[in-house]
């Protein structure tokens, strides 16, 4: 059974009086395990496939199945449920919560689930040293460079353990160095631990990471290798 | 780390603005229990002052005395007096007679109210004659010794020692007239009981109509105004074996104080409902603020699995906790106020005029307030719904948050 399969899924967005057709007739399978890239220019629907694989968005039509189960006629109750278990997020610009320290950040989808704060903080503390983020647990995001943030990220998506992790444009606010320190350590993760990682990504760096690279462009799949 | 300690962080991201809101919150409430507190030490005085010189805070009258103030609906108080301030919590019992006729001196006649009293008891307990040197006072239920209201002395144009006479109506029809010698003069400072006030011994009085034992009020006044809910049922039941009798509450007997003050209170209300709804709007701004600033915030919170539900939580925690903060510093700057102006005051003395003195005895022209405590905890609770209630429109914005939108939003 695959992890996600995405089956002639298609997502128009109403534009004033017009309609945007972001993604058309798309189908997808994605194995657990994989290390994916999502590849093409602004506009080719790479962040709205990613909404969708990452249930913040409803296809317009098609359905999308993930684990065995069909999100796409899901409830909003349901779809969060299905964010909080299943899947892990990584954005562009860290997204961190700027009140909170590094260690309550990563902490903060397991205090969701209503995991105990000595189980989460264990949790934690472990993924900072495997993610060399050792000392710096009560750091506020604004006193981490932008690697570090992106790190405390990772961290955050990994915590739950969930079936799949996305990241949108993960080494978009980054250097190259700290780019290629990233996805090194998301490859590592990959291959050590079987997590599954969804790239949107067109810095080629990414898509020389990936194990398999999907192309899209104009909302339709053009290439997939 | 858990929603509450996440709402207190999000509370101080706008140090400045939080402090303004929990400014706002904690001064209305401070000057609210404030004002309300110094009415409420004011009127208290005032209620106090008023049924000891005026029918007690529980009286008791034959049954439609109060409409007409007819002079026949006399009683026998008979073992009366005895029993009820026997009651718990019951300081004094005054009977009293009130008779009107006609003073006469040997240049004027004034219409005046010849109250009958007990003396010694009456002294104790009325604020107006408390102020009166002791040989001026009466001596004795059956003398000829009369106090005099101020502008009534003056009117007769007597002096402290001048006789004067007075004319009423016996029980029989007949006309009587009865000689007095003015022993002293009070000044209440109410202009109509300056003018008609006589007060004499209750026995004189009594013979002078042939009502003999009979009274035509027995004021009740007690040691603690607010027994008068756990005392009147105990008269009442005492008054069950008297069918002629009705007791009152000092509400019932004076009305036109006790709705003076229920209009006070009224349009204090109105005051502080209005404040109130200034400062909600205020906190709704800040927090309808603080949900728009955290836009894509709130979108990254969804989108790691928080359901819409916990969004509304954490604004409702966020008002709550600012409800509460804002309640504890409005208690303590309330009680602070309230202290100063029960131990300080506020000296009307030179804005006060002559006439609103009553005697400079009864009404203090040094305004201080008293301890509402119930009524400060009450409003006190107001304050943290308002801010929940404050809470509802942005909670519903932020509810509405589309996880995705606002992950593009910049």
């Amino acid at each position: 059974m695959a992890l996600i399969e995405l089956k002639s899924v298609t997502k128009i967005y109403p534009l004033g009086s017009q309609e945007v057709v972001a993604v058309d007739d798309f189908s997808l399978t994605i194995e657990a395990g994989e290390f994916c890239v999502l590849a093409g220019p602004s506009g080719s629907g790479k962040t709205t496939l990613l909404n969708l694989i990452g249930c913040l968005d409803l296809p317009t039509r098609g359905e999308i199945w993930m684990d065995g189960r069909e999100v796409s006629c899901a409830d909003q109750k349901a779809l969060s449920e299905l964010r909080l278990r299943k899947i892990g997020f990584i954005f562009q610009a860290y997204n961190l919560i700027p009140v909170l320290t590094a260690a309550e950040n990563a902490e903060f989808t397991l205090m969701l689930q209503q995991v105990g704060k000595k189980q989460r903080r264990d949790r934690v503390l472990q993924l900072f040293s495997e993610l060399g983020l050792d000392g710096l647990e009560n750091r506020k995001p604004s006193d981490l460079s932008g690697g570090q943030q992106q790190r405390v990220a990772i961290a955050r998506a990994m915590a739950s353990e969930p079936a799949v992790i996305l990241a949108d444009e993960p080494t978009a606010s980054l250097d190259s160095h700290a780019s290629e320190e990233l996805l090194t350590l998301m490859q590592r993760l990959n291959e050590e631990q079987g997590a599954t990682f969804v790239f949107s990504s067109h810095d080629p760096l990414v898509i020389s990471h990936a194990k398999r690279v999907v192309r899209l462009q104009d909302g339709h799949l053009e290439l997939d290798q | 780390m858990d929603l509450l300690n996440l709402a207190w962080k999000n509370l101080w991201r706008s140090r400045r603005r939080t402090l303004i809101t929990l400014a706002a919150l904690s001064f209305s409430l401070m000057l609210i229990q404030a004002f309300h507190n110094l009415s409420y030490g004011v009127y208290s005085a005032m209620i106090d002052s008023g049924v000891r010189a005026g029918s007690g805070h529980l009286v008791v009258y034959r049954h439609d005395y109060l409409k007409n103030r007819d002079e026949k609906l006399s009683f026998n108080s008979h073992d009366l007096v005895e029993q009820i301030a026997q009651i718990d919590g019951v300081e004094a019992v005054l009977p009293r007679l009130y008779l009107p006729g006609l003073a006469q001196s040997s240049r004027e006649s004034r219409g005046v109210l010849l109250t009958g009293v007990v003396p010694a008891a009456e002294r104790k307990i009325n604020p107006f004659l408390r102020g009166l040197p002791d040989d001026q006072w009466l001596t004795s239920l059956n003398g000829r010794e009369a106090i005099l209201g101020s502008r009534l002395l003056k009117e007769l144009q007597l002096k402290k020692g001048h006789k004067f006479v007075v004319t009423m109506q016996h029980s029989s029809g007949e006309l009587v007239s009865e000689m007095f010698r003015v022993h002293g003069v009070i000044k209440t400072g109410i202009k109509s009981v300056d003018k008609s006030l006589l007060l004499v011994g209750r026995n004189r009085a009594a013979a002078l109509v042939g009502h003999l034992d009979n009274v035509h009020e027995l004021a009740i006044v007690l040691e603690d105004q607010k027994n008068d809910r756990l005392v009147f049922p105990q008269l009442q039941e005492l008054l069950q074996l008297r069918s002629d009798l009705e007791g009152l509450t000092w509400e019932q007997a004076m009305p036109n104080l006790y709705n003076a003050i229920r209009l006070d209170y009224a349009s204090q209300k109105f005051i502080f409902v209005i404040m109130l709804l200034i400062v909600t709007i205020g906190v709704v701004n800040t927090l309808l603020m603080s949900v728009m600033e955290r836009f894509r915030e709130f979108g990254i919170i969804l989108a790691v699995g928080a359901s819409t539900a916990r969004l509304r939580i954490l604004v409702f925690v966020e008002a709550l906790l600012l409800g509460l903060v804002s309640m504890v510093i409005g208690n303590c700057l309330g009680s602070l106020a309230t202290w100063y102006l029960q131990t300080v005051g506020i000296d009307m003395r030179n804005f006060i005029s002559e006439t609103l003195e009553f005697g400079g005895v009864v009404f203090d022209p040094i305004l201080r307030a008293g301890w509402d405590v119930p009524w400060m905890a009450k409003i006190s609770v107001y304050l943290l719904l308002l801010s929940l209630l404050a809470a509802v429109y942005p909670s519903i914005k932020a509810g509405r948050i589309s996880p995705a939108a606002a992950i593009r939003h910049q």
